[in-house]
């Protein structure tokens, strides 16, 4: 595929010299009689188009199918040729669009039938056309901008159509030889200019027009090699409807278009609104769409000429839109189409209906009754696309299930989570260029990109991994820290959020910590709590060099962490005789704690001796820093409230003594640290290297990202 | 590649209107705009030869004779096992020829079947390769049809039969054929030639074999290549031969999925091909980065393979299962970057309620895949919007985006190339005529749009005639009719035949004929 190829660039050159006010002598009906209206009236005599008009309209079609189908990159340069060349447009795409050159055509008006003939001529046009093929694209610039040394890889290339009525095949050749003397001088110019580019091909385009009735004065002839920048062909055409279908061939030729004719449209008759009759509309669209059709040589289906037109059409069945039609096609490809009977009815209901977001399958016909589906017609954004289905064989059958492979067992992903994220990751199109502080152009998707960086420097997959992306307490503030830069607001909310936390240890609640794949019993509450804040501050940290203001929130967290030195020392040590008192009371408050008072006092019973202790060794059990007792632990500790969990079942008597005896025991010596602090009766070893790396700490063998 | 960032398809989810939904299933299809060579599957076919000549021995020092064919049979078993560990879900069919043609084994990934088929060939005639290649055309196209590339796997001794129906008798009469009995190369769907020589490159140089074989690739227009045995026939040099086949046809596309800094190995079946978008500006086929660029993006070499292959059990997440999982969850796709202006999309696909599985479709290469997203290059995320384009409660989507310009059947345009669309916008001037006053803006309306597309095409006449018709109409009113209508077409007809007359003064393209002022006609434009 070239971009650069002939059809980059057309011009149009058509003839505004007094012979074209000349009759096409094909007249046209426009007084059509009305029944029951009819009595004693004469309709108006039919009128005729100018050779002028239809070669103007013919020209139009041209650009209407072309811009349908190629509304970018393939551009048109309208010119206008008497006593000199009125070039209507540039080659700019803002210029590329019906209506303009409608407006500049109106402006021209029809030739002076009175002009002096001998002051006109086609020739300024077709001089004006070769300078027009040495002027530059935009996209032509673009690339050769883009290619830097290598621009000369683009190419210059362009085609001239030009509409006239000739005199004879010599004055023909004559035209011929001024295009390639033209081309042969500017291609001088151009050498020796940055703004111009020379010729490479070009292809002229002569078609000779005369009223229909007369004989032709010039013969056709197919393209010929004149030189080998230009290449020529002659048509000899009738004006009128001929005209417009020649350059229906023509632009098909150019463009590589073929055609499909849907059939079988049921369409409501405006008449009798409740029959319908079906109806047949053709369409253009590139030729790609018909790949399949035409790499199997099986153009024999429904190719067929229609209405003495030399082109092919490939006919296809409308199937009527049903509701549950969600089976999955595989769309190979997506064309632009373009209606040939733009505003028939049947076709402006065909358009309007898929311009309405409906969507319609194409089955092809075959003898033998099996239904194959090969395309769909659908709009997308106000352009109405031809899909093609493979109607083959699917490659892609039966793939594996994404469950088989890598992590396919895996059944706790935070899928929901992810989802959300998805949701604020979501893309929307920024068409105004934005700038960054520095002045350079600031590329939307880039951004994109930095934002997912931002949003992922820290983002667990599965809901085992972690504690903070499970609790509701923390989502104010991870929702805003892996912003770019934060608002004093924010700052605010995410301290709150840090607060809130301190509260919640103090308060001793519980915290969703999973225990998922640590053998035995989760840790204890205390430990849960620097899981959780050693997790917190791994997501903080991984933002602090966004903005000062995340530093600020890192400190925040890290001034509250750290507790001041007697606590640490206090929750060590287990509890003194002296704050026995005053913690046995806050307890007893608690309702929890009330229902264990109750339990103890049903085996107050049991047990005589060592009532005092007894007590005192419930409470600490309870107290976060105390082991749990065994065997009572769910595997993940989501529980609420654990104790009326543990209120469920008697403590066994073993618990019990052993408690008495152990509470005993610690009065008289002062417990080794490390078995206070363990879990699971297991001591992690060399704590204080985790606190002096701050970021490389381990949790549950997990390492955790930065 | 790089997950780059998650965009929903344009739906809408106020509605269960089978359209909208049908929206998001639209752009979750594989669609590439334009002029595209569609990056697919690959299916091979193998075509094993049994004439004769294979049965020749092969001189080995060993106890066990060898003939050619247990040479080619050991080199495919070979490359079947290569495929049914590495390509589980490419399809392969085994054509055997001599004279005749056979399917043996129609497209399957049942690799098993296609080694037992190799072990049950028996030997015929002379080679005749013309036809074999006529018959993995028609395989291969009612199989596949005509866009799926193929990669055909020939294996032959070298010798190319005699007579008719031998290959240089098919490439001496090459020239002289018709539509009716075209020679199978090119073959009419994308594909390579790969053709395996059970024979060394001496023995085939010493008659014009290998010049006919190259004939062959060069018919096909260049796609393919030969492989010959280096050294003495034997099964190891056979083996050497075949992991070259491999190396060049049938390696596993290693690459990995990046969103941000969640990451997963993968590997990306069907191996995606190099793209040429320009070959005039931009020769260099375009390949899917597999280095990754300084900036991270892009897909990155898998340079731990063996440990993600040994991925215990599917037991460690994966960020492709959550992905996948949230996707189809949400109905989104996530667009993937595969290289500079090279993108794709990532989305769910089922092809039974039990079995999904992470589907990338890949965008024609370019700036602008999909028209109605825009460039993707300017595609940001809606953070940086001043609100949210999907609507507070996701009511809404930026997407489509609409074309600057309408296209022609989106914008009522004006051809008369056939009488019947002139008479159309006439008769429709006329039917509203006749229901002046109360049409009275819809009858200029349609008056102006007539005239405009009159000016631009120098028709002038027929304003005149229009002209003359809405005259007349004036004098068939009925006494009944109300008097503005009267004055309304005698000004419109005025106007028109004003305009007829070229001057630029009344046949201004912007021009608009307006209503008449009249004391009816203020009551009139209330009753509209």
């Amino acid at each position: 595929m070239k971009i650069f190829s002939e059809s980059h660039k057309t011009v149009f050159v058509v003839d505004h010299c007094p012979y074209m006010a000349e009759s096409c002598r094909q007249h046209v009906e426009f007084d059509m009689l009305v029944k029951n209206r009819t009595q004693g009236i004469i309709p108006l005599a039919p009128i005729s188009k100018s050779l002028w008009t239809c070669s103007v309209e013919s020209s139009m079609e041209y650009c209407r199918i072309m811009y349908d189908i190629f509304p970018f990159r393939k551009l048109v340069n309208f010119i206008v040729s008497d006593s000199g060349a009125h070039v209507l447009n540039s080659w700019t795409q803002e210029d590329q669009n019906l209506q303009e050159l409608m407006a500049a055509l109106a402006a021209v008006g029809p030739p002076n039938p009175r002009a002096d003939p001998e002051c006109c001529s086609i020739l300024h046009g077709l001089v004006a056309a070769v300078e027009t093929l040495c002027k530059i694209t935009e996209y032509q610039h673009e690339a050769r901008t883009l290619l830097m040394e290598n621009a000369e890889r683009v190419g210059n290339r362009g085609r001239i159509i030009c509409i006239t009525n000739a005199k004879s095949d010599s004055h023909v050749r004559m035209l011929e030889d001024c295009v390639q003397e033209t081309i042969h001088e500017h291609n001088k110019l151009a050498a020796n200019s940055d703004h111009l580019m020379q010729i490479q091909k070009c292809e002229l385009v002569l078609i000779h027009t005369y009223p229909v009735g007369e004989d032709s004065l010039v013969s056709d002839r197919s393209k010929k090699e004149l030189s080998p920048v230009l290449t020529s062909e002659v048509h000899s055409v009738r004006a009128g409807r001929h005209l417009a279908t020649k350059l229906n061939i023509l632009v098909q030729q150019h463009f590589d278009l073929a055609s499909t004719t849907i059939t079988n449209i049921p369409m409501k008759e405006e008449q009798h609104a409740n029959t319908s009759a079906n109806y047949d509309v053709e369409l253009l669209h590139h030729k790609d769409a018909h790949v399949d059709f035409l790499k199997s040589g099986d153009t024999h289906l429904g190719g067929s000429s229609r209405e003495g037109s030399f082109k092919e059409t490939i006919t296809l069945k409308w199937c009527t839109p049903r509701t549950n039609n969600i089976e999955l096609h595989y769309c190979t490809g997506a064309y632009r189409i373009s209606p040939v009977d733009v505003n028939s009815r049947p076709s402006s209901c065909l358009t309007n209906f898929l311009l309405n977001g409906r969507s319609v399958l194409l089955e092809q016909p075959r003898k033998s009754g099996s239904k194959v589906i090969s395309h769909m017609l659908s709009s997308h954004g106000g352009e109405i696309f031809l899909h093609v289905l493979s109607s083959s064989r699917s490659i892609l059958e039966d793939p594996p299930s994404i469950s088989e492979g890598c992590g396919g067992r895996v059944t706790d992903y935070r899928i929901t989570d992810f989802g959300e994220f998805m949701r604020e990751n979501r893309l929307t199109p920024f068409l105004d260029p934005r700038y960054k502080i520095d002045g350079s152009l600031e590329i939307p998707l880039e951004r994109a990109k930095d934002q997912l960086e931002k949003h992922t420097r820290y983002w667990p997959m599965i809901i085992s991994q972690t504690t903070i992306f499970n609790m509701q307490a923390v989502v104010p503030l991870a929702s805003v820290i892996v912003k770019e830069s934060l608002t004093e607001e924010d700052v605010l909310n995410c301290q709150k959020t840090i607060y809130n936390l301190v509260d919640m240890e103090r308060k001793n609640d519980p915290l969703p910590i999973s225990t998922v794949g640590t053998r035995g019993k989760g840790p204890k509450r205390d430990e849960q709590y620097r899981i959780m804040w050693n997790e917190l501050e791994t997501l903080v940290r991984a933002h602090i060099n966004n903005s000062e203001k995340h530093q600020r929130v890192l400190e925040c967290l890290m001034a509250c962490r750290s507790k001041p030195p007697e606590e640490e020392e206090r929750k060590k040590r287990g509890r003194k005789r002296e704050d026995k008192e005053d913690k046995s009371e806050k307890a007893v408050k608690d309702y929890e704690q009330e229902k264990t008072w109750q339990d103890l006092e049903r085996l107050k019973s049991i047990l005589e001796r060592g009532k005092e202790e007894l007590a005192e060794a419930e409470i600490i059990k309870d107290s976060p820093d105390s082991p749990e007792p065994p065997n009572k632990k769910p595997l993940v500790e989501m529980d609420e409230t654990p104790p009326v969990e543990k209120s469920k079942g008697p403590v066994s008597l073993l618990t019990l003594w052993s408690n008495r005896i152990n509470t005993a025991n610690s009065r008289k010596h002062q417990e080794f640290a490390g078995r206070l602090n363990s879990v699971n009766n297991r001591a992690e070893l060399y704590q204080h290297l985790k606190e002096e790396n701050g970021m490389e700490t381990t949790e549950n063998g997990k390492a955790s990202r930065q | 590649m790089q997950a780059d960032s998650k965009e929903e398809p344009p739906k809408q989810h106020n509605s269960l209107d089978f359209l909208d939904t049908r929206q998001c299933f639209q752009l979750s299809l594989c669609i590439l705009i334009g002029n595209i060579g569609l990056i697919f599957i690959m299916p091979t076919v193998v075509v094993m030869d049994v004439s004769l000549s294979m049965t020749r021995p092969v001189s080995v020092e060993g106890s066990e004779e060898y003939q050619r064919k247990h040479l080619a049979a050991h080199g495919l078993t070979m490359l079947f096992e290569h495929m049914a560990t590495n390509y589980k879900l490419e399809f392969t069919a085994l054509v055997v020829f001599s004279s005749l043609w056979e399917l043996m084994v129609p497209f399957t990934r049942d690799y098993n079947t296609l080694q037992e088929a190799l072990s049950n060939m028996d030997d015929y005639d002379k080679t005749c390769l013309e036809s074999a290649l006529v018959g993995v055309c028609n395989i291969v196209q009612q199989e596949w049809g005509g866009a799926i590339p193929c990669q055909v796997v020939l294996v032959t001794d070298g010798c190319l039969g005699i007579g008719r129906g031998s290959l240089r008798h098919s490439l001496a009469t090459h020239n002289q054929r018709s539509e009716s009995n075209r020679f199978p190369l090119p073959f009419p769907f994308p594909s390579k030639l790969y053709i395996m020589c059970m024979a060394n490159l001496e023995e085939l140089q010493s008659t014009d074999s290998l010049d006919c074989l190259e004939r062959l690739i060069d018919l096909n227009n260049g796609e393919g290549q030969i492989f010959t045995i280096d050294g003495p026939l034997c099964l190891k040099n056979v083996q050497s031969m075949f992991g070259k086949l491999i190396d060049l046809a049938y390696t596993p596309f290693h690459a990995v999925l990046k969103c941000g800094h969640l990451t997963a190995d993968v590997q990306v079946f069907p191996r995606p091909e190099p793209f040429v978008v320009d070959e005039e500006i931009d020769p260099i086929p375009k390949v899917i980065n597999t280095e990754g660029d300084e900036v991270g993006t892009g897909i990155t070499d898998d340079n731990e393979d063996e440990n993600s292959a040994n991925q215990i059990a599917g037991k460690i997440p994966n960020f492709c299962v959550l992905l996948h999982g949230s996707l189809k969850v949400e109905g989104m796709v996530a667009i993937v970057q595969l290289g500079p202006e090279w993108h794709g999309m990532l989305y769910s696909q089922a092809d039974s309620k039990k079995k999904s599985n992470l589907m990338m479709s890949l965008f024609e290469p370019g700036p602008e895949p999909l028209p109605w997203l825009g460039k993707m290059g300017q595609l940001g995320p809606i953070s940086d919007a001043k609100e949210n384009p999907y609507g507070e409660d996701d009511n809404k989507s930026p997407f489509p985006l609409q074309p600057k310009n309408k296209r022609s059947y989106a914008q009522n345009v004006t051809v008369w190339i056939k009488p019947s669309g002139l008479q159309t916008d006439v008769q429709k001037i006329l039917r509203n005529a006749r229901k002046l006053p109360e049409k009275t803006q819809t009858f200029y309306k349609e008056l102006n749009r007539l005239r405009k597309a009159a000016l631009a095409f120098g028709f002038l006449d027929l304003l005149k005639g229009v002209a003359d018709m809405l005259e007349r109409e004036c004098t068939l009113l009925p006494d009944t009719a109300h008097p503005d209508a009267a004055f309304q077409l005698t000004h419109a007809a005025q106007q028109l035949k004003l305009a007829s007359t070229g001057t630029s003064e009344y046949a201004g393209y912007d021009h608009n004929i307006t209503p008449l002022q009249t004391d009816f006609s203020g009551s009139s434009t209330e009753r509209m």
